[in-house]
């Protein structure tokens, strides 16, 4: 593997988790997939199509999130909810994140 | 709305799902192509352009299908891994060898030409290989995909206790003793016999041995015990010790294996006697055929052993 290649492994491990969590909290208000999808990359959450769409499958059989058809419209979409567990896990990843960043940060700026 | 390629590629998708989520997975994904496709026709491509460019970006169909269905994309993964190669280790050291030297001695029996007899032997090791590596195989793949307990746990008493590359002080004694013990039998049944059928002794090995064939075998011995007292001086095995061992082990072979063939090596008063209790002709030269394979094998082990040890002492 060149270095570049490692470089990409290294970013993608360091992201993954931060998908779900960001999912769960844009959740909070029902949202579509491709809606998410778009929402995600304008918040600046580098997310590829097909990881998205089984990762809130997966989220869904887990309970974390709430389905609905919406068939008013002229395509009918499914929409996706923060269920109340998911809610919980938001929070616990989210104080973990916040727990995480504080220590990096110390880290870095930690005199040697 | 949907067009051909899209309709494909969801096919491709949901046809290895579970029907319970199959409807509503194309129907998700119908949404999520045509709100992607859309997109990209308002930003000014043309449709067919920008169809091939969704689909593209979602990538194997397979592969999505995988992340749907959440099942593995490989064949055994790092939970079975190590217990899958360990296991095809074990079997393969075991395995094919047995079958090899089954098919050999059975052949032999039979009386098949050299040339069949080796025929055989190297198409049964190679498809005892494949089998045992397939199977196993197949096994672990299934494992992988019902997620089944194997059982095997790693602790610390398994690690293994480190090797010395040379002989022990215990080794050298069991060595030195073992090839005593053979010189002092070799002995005691050409003059005190371990047969004593009319109260005279009557010597296994032909005594017509007595006294060149005899005397090669004792100073093989000699140089036997010598190689394994310079082993335990040198503290290790060496190139140079490894290859004296093969010298010796060869000779060894050739000589007890001629002696065998010619049908010099056994005391044929003694294979009279035998006869006379009821052994007949197949059984001693089933025998004969046994012997003969247990001396190759035992000494090609001791051969590449002593080579084995040699390239460990070197690191």
């Amino acid at each position: 593997m060149n270095d570049s290649g490692a470089l990409d492994t290294h970013l993608q491990e360091l992201r993954r988790g931060t998908v779900v969590l960001a999912c769960l909290q844009l959740l909070r208000t029902a949202e579509y997939g491709y809606k998410l999808l778009e929402e995600l990359a304008v918040r600046g959450f580098a997310v590829d199509a097909n990881t998205l769409y089984p990762l809130l499958r997966r989220l869904e059989k887990q309970g974390f999130l709430t389905s609905e058809w919406n068939t008013e419209e002229a395509r009918p979409r499914k929409f996706y909810h923060t269920s109340s567990d998911g809610m919980r896990l938001a929070d616990t990843l989210t104080n973990e994140w916040l727990a995480l960043t504080s220590v990096i940060a110390a880290l870095t700026t930690e005199e040697i | 709305m949907t067009a051909t390629l899209t309709e494909r590629y969801i096919a491709a998708t949901i046809k290895s799902l579970p029907p319970e989520s199959e409807m509503d997975v194309r129907a998700e994904l119908e949404a999520s192509i045509a709100d992607a496709i859309e997109a990209r026709i308002e930003e000014g491509e043309g449709r067919a352009d920008a169809e091939r460019a969704v689909l593209t970006e979602l990538g194997d169909p397979g592969a999505l299908a995988a992340g749907f269905a959440d099942r593995a994309l490989h064949l055994i993964g790092p939970r079975y891994y190590l217990t899958w190669w360990r296991l095809l280790k074990l079997l393969l050291a075991i395995i094919p060898a047995t079958a090899v030297i089954g098919v050999v001695i059975a052949q032999s029996l039979a009386q098949a030409p050299m040339g069949e007899i080796i025929g055989q032997a190297v198409g049964v090791g190679i498809s005892t290989v494949v089998h045992v590596a397939f199977w196993v195989t197949v096994v672990f793949a299934v494992l992988e995909r019902t997620g089944a307990d194997t059982g095997v746990r790693w602790d610390v008493d398994q690690l293994p206790e480190p090797k010395s590359a040379g002989m022990g002080r215990g080794e050298v004694v069991a060595s030195l003793l073992f090839l005593a013990v053979l010189a002092g039998a070799l002995l005691w049944d050409r003059f005190q016999g371990f047969l004593r059928p009319n109260g005279e002794p009557l010597p296994i090995m032909n005594p017509d041995l007595w006294p060149w064939s005899i005397s090669g075998l004792f100073l093989l011995i000699a140089a036997e015990a010598a190689l394994a007292v310079s082993v335990y001086f040198t503290g290790r095995w060496t190139t140079g010790l490894a290859i004296v061992n093969t010298v010796l082990a060869v000779l060894f072979v050739s000589l007890a294996v001629s002696l065998l063939a010619r049908g010099e090596l056994i005391n044929p008063e003694v294979i009279a006697y035998a006869l006379g209790n009821g052994v007949d002709a197949d059984a001693q030269r089933t025998l004969a055929l046994i012997t003969g394979f247990s001396i190759v094998a035992i000494a090609t082990w001791d051969a590449i052993d002593g080579w084995r040890k040699a390239a460990h002492g070197k690191r």
